[in-house]
């Protein structure tokens, strides 16, 4: 059994390309039989917006290109030269370290997001459910569960905000520690200020205002994030109650004034105020972030903070990328030793069946003799049939484990199992 | 000062004692809970306080401040009534923070003045001196804690207001958690300092007699706690954050060190 990994990703194709290939979730069951009736013993299929992946266990004699020129054909993609220039195909060891490093998400768009592991479960689980993986792949991609958990443990790749709204989140809790019991309050209806809502939200504040110039938007909103409405006209007045105030409207000057903001901190009693601004023109004069107690990021601030958090994700990725290569050292040597043991087994239980018989056949041929010289002989026996077996053995199983996943190995161990007549 | 006079006052200073109790557990509870009985109590102990002084002033013929002990009480029942006056015109509880404890322990101060038989053990004196001494190192612990985490708040807040989001973000802890730190060491530092100041003033005033308010190092004490006391009252009453009271903070831990190197240095003028 080898290896293969073969498909497109956000790395090798544009979007069109990528879209043209994606199987939907209902159409991976067919593509699974497909793919074992192209050759693979196993099959897993991965296909989210960046990639379109197929992972299989082929038997040794089979060409990796034939089995995915097959399964290109069979789905309809004849235009082989077309995919080929943007198609990848890994076998062996490079199959290995190519699903570790999708799973620990080091060759995802955005490094380090965590979606791609939960995807890669759902596609192996799919894959169980259809009887199509159980051996070499489904070992492989078990391992890659835990070596995206080590990657992740082990370094903070996962830890820093890459995207604006996430940004906002991170900031508000370096500001308020938990955001259980805080409120906030979007002022506005533009995309970004709602979707910081929504992970504001999600990390614990529990109060949501929500104040609009059209009224049914507002309440549209406050529907949404269960939160209330505040007249538009009159939001300054709610301001002293808020901790975290995202300002997304489309007013053409500030709606919120150095002045305004000084007394609202006054009101606050000093108590700290994070102030987002994502709305374009500005909606926050800039100089309220030299007022005390309050924190205000605009657009650019908030990007910055995810530019710096790319690139220290960077840095995290290459001590990522010593882990799974350790890894995959490690799991080579783990199929190595599974891929030769069913024959050292089936080797040593050949040489005991012949040897337990021929003691057998022997005993029964002995003169007669006092029970207790009986046991003695018989002892004799065993240890020397014993020790002559596990002589002869000895050769042929330690050949077998130097040879274990060396390419040219297989006919050594197959000329092993052929001397030995071990056929299963 | 006469007898019935130093006795009026010392009863004016156990009902001013509510009063500190008050400040003490507003501090700590963030809460006004026994606002209403300290206020009463603080204003029948200044009824006692002025019989106190008028009987005094009776004795003497003039106002009683003839020395450092006659002074301090008038200054303690000026304040109290200044304190009542304000708060009569503009409701401000918060004060009382500030006011309670400060008349408490000028009264207190004022009424360790005759002098009382002495320890009746040497036993007893030296428990009551290591008491204090604990007390006061309990307190100086927690201005260090408090002055530790304001100096944190301090480079996390530079941090988010240069919009620098890097590492130093995720090594100290959130602002909100700084703050509440500052908050409880802050409160429970000021009440083992002023348990410690108590005690270390009738330990003295035991021990010496009516020249134990001439020391200096209990001055320096007295001026410490002071700064101490501002610095509760800022935070507590008047809700100052982050960089002023870091920065008194600041200030009153390093008063503490040269109340700690008066104490061990200079010998006492005293025994």
């Amino acid at each position: 059994m080898k290896l293969l990994v073969a498909g497109i990703s956000h790395k090798t194709a544009p979007v069109q390309l990528r879209e043209k290939l994606a199987i939907p979730e209902h159409a991976v069951p067919n593509a699974l039989r497909e793919l074992q009736q192209s050759g693979a013993a196993e099959a897993v299929v991965l296909s989210t917006c960046n990639r379109v992946e197929i992972a299989a266990a082929i038997p040794d004699h089979e060409d990796s290109l034939r089995i995915v020129s097959r399964f290109l054909a069979l789905h309809g993609h004849d235009d082989a030269a077309l995919v080929d220039s943007h198609l990848y195909r890994f076998e062996h060891r490079e199959a290995i370290r190519h699903l570790f490093r999708v799973a620990a998400s080091l060759d995802s768009m955005v490094v380090g997001e965590p979606q791609i592991l939960g995807q890669i479960k759902a596609a192996y689980a799919l894959a169980r459910n259809e009887g199509s993986v159980g051996g070499l792949l489904e070992n492989v991609l078990t391992r890659a569960f835990s070596v995206a958990k080590r990657v992740r443990s082990e370094t903070g790749i996962g830890q820093m905000a890459v995207s604006v709204s996430y940004a906002a989140v991170e900031l508000a809790r370096t500001i308020f520690g938990s955001l259980r019991g805080h409120s906030v309050m979007i002022i506005g209806s533009g995309k970004m200020g709602e979707l910081a809502a929504k992970h504001l939200r999600r990390s614990g504040a529990d109060r949501i205002f929500v104040a609009n110039r059209t009224r049914a938007r507002a309440e549209e909103m406050a529907q949404v994030f269960s939160g209330r409405v505040v007249e538009y006209t009159s939001f300054l007045q709610t301001l002293p109650e808020i901790d975290i105030v995202i300002a997304s409207s489309a007013a053409p000057h500030y709606i919120l004034t150095r002045e305004a903001i000084e007394r609202v901190i006054s009101a606050r009693r000093n108590k700290p105020m994070f102030l987002i601004d994502i709305a374009v023109p500005r909606n926050i004069e800039p100089s309220v972030n030299e007022i005390e107690g309050a924190f205000l990021y605009d657009v650019d601030d908030l990007e910055s903070v995810v530019n710096a958090n790319i690139k220290e994700r960077e840095q995290q990725a290459r001590q990522a990328e010593a882990i799974i290569e350790e890894e995959v050292e490690r799991m080579i040597a783990r199929l190595k030793i599974e891929e030769v043991t069913p024959t050292i087994v089936g080797l040593q239980e050949q040489f005991e069946e012949i040897r337990a018989a021929e003691v057998m056949r022997a005993l029964r041929r002995l003169p007669s003799l006092t029970p207790e010289q009986r046991e003695q002989v018989e002892a004799q026996i065993q240890a020397l049939t014993k020790s002559i077996v596990n002589k002869i053995a000895h050769g042929p199983i330690s050949e077998l484990r130097n040879n274990a996943g060396h390419p040219e190995g297989t006919h050594v161990i197959d000329a092993i199992r052929k001397v030995f007549h071990l056929h299963r | 000062m006469g007898e019935s006079s130093i006795l009026w006052l010392r009863v004016a200073t156990g009902l001013y004692s509510l009063g500190l109790l008050d400040a003490i557990i507003t501090v700590l509870r963030r809460r006004e809970q026994l606002f209403r009985v300290a206020l009463a109590a603080f204003g029948l102990g200044a009824l006692f306080h002025l019989v106190s002084l008028v009987e005094q002033g009776l004795l003497q013929h003039h106002l009683p401040v003839n020395d450092i002990f006659e002074t301090t009480s008038v200054c303690a029942f000026a304040i109290t009534v200044a304190f009542f006056v304000v708060y009569w015109r503009y409701k401000t509880e918060s004060l009382s923070i500030f006011v309670f404890p400060l008349v408490f322990v000028l009264s207190l101060v004022a009424a360790l003045r005759n002098p009382v038989p002495g320890w009746s053990s040497e036993a007893l004196r030296n428990g009551w001196l290591s008491v204090h001494i604990v007390l006061i190192l309990l307190g100086y612990a927690a201005l260090l804690f408090t002055a530790v985490a304001a100096t944190a708040y301090l480079i996390q807040e530079r941090e988010l207001k240069r919009k620098r989001a890097q590492s130093v973000h995720r090594i100290l802890p959130p602002l909100g958690t700084l703050d509440e730190l500052i908050s409880k060491s802050l409160a429970a530092g000021f009440t083992f300092i002023t348990a410690g100041i108590i005690v270390g003033s009738i330990w003295a005033f035991i021990s010496y007699g009516s020249r134990w308010i001439g020391d200096t190092r209990i001055t320096i004490s007295f001026v410490t706690w002071a700064i101490y006391l501002a610095l509760v009252f800022v935070r507590v009453g008047a809700g100052w954050r982050g960089r002023k009271t870091a920065i008194l903070a600041i200030i009153a831990l390093l008063c503490s060190a040269v109340t700690w190197v008066a104490h061990a240095h200079l010998g006492s003028r005293l025994v």
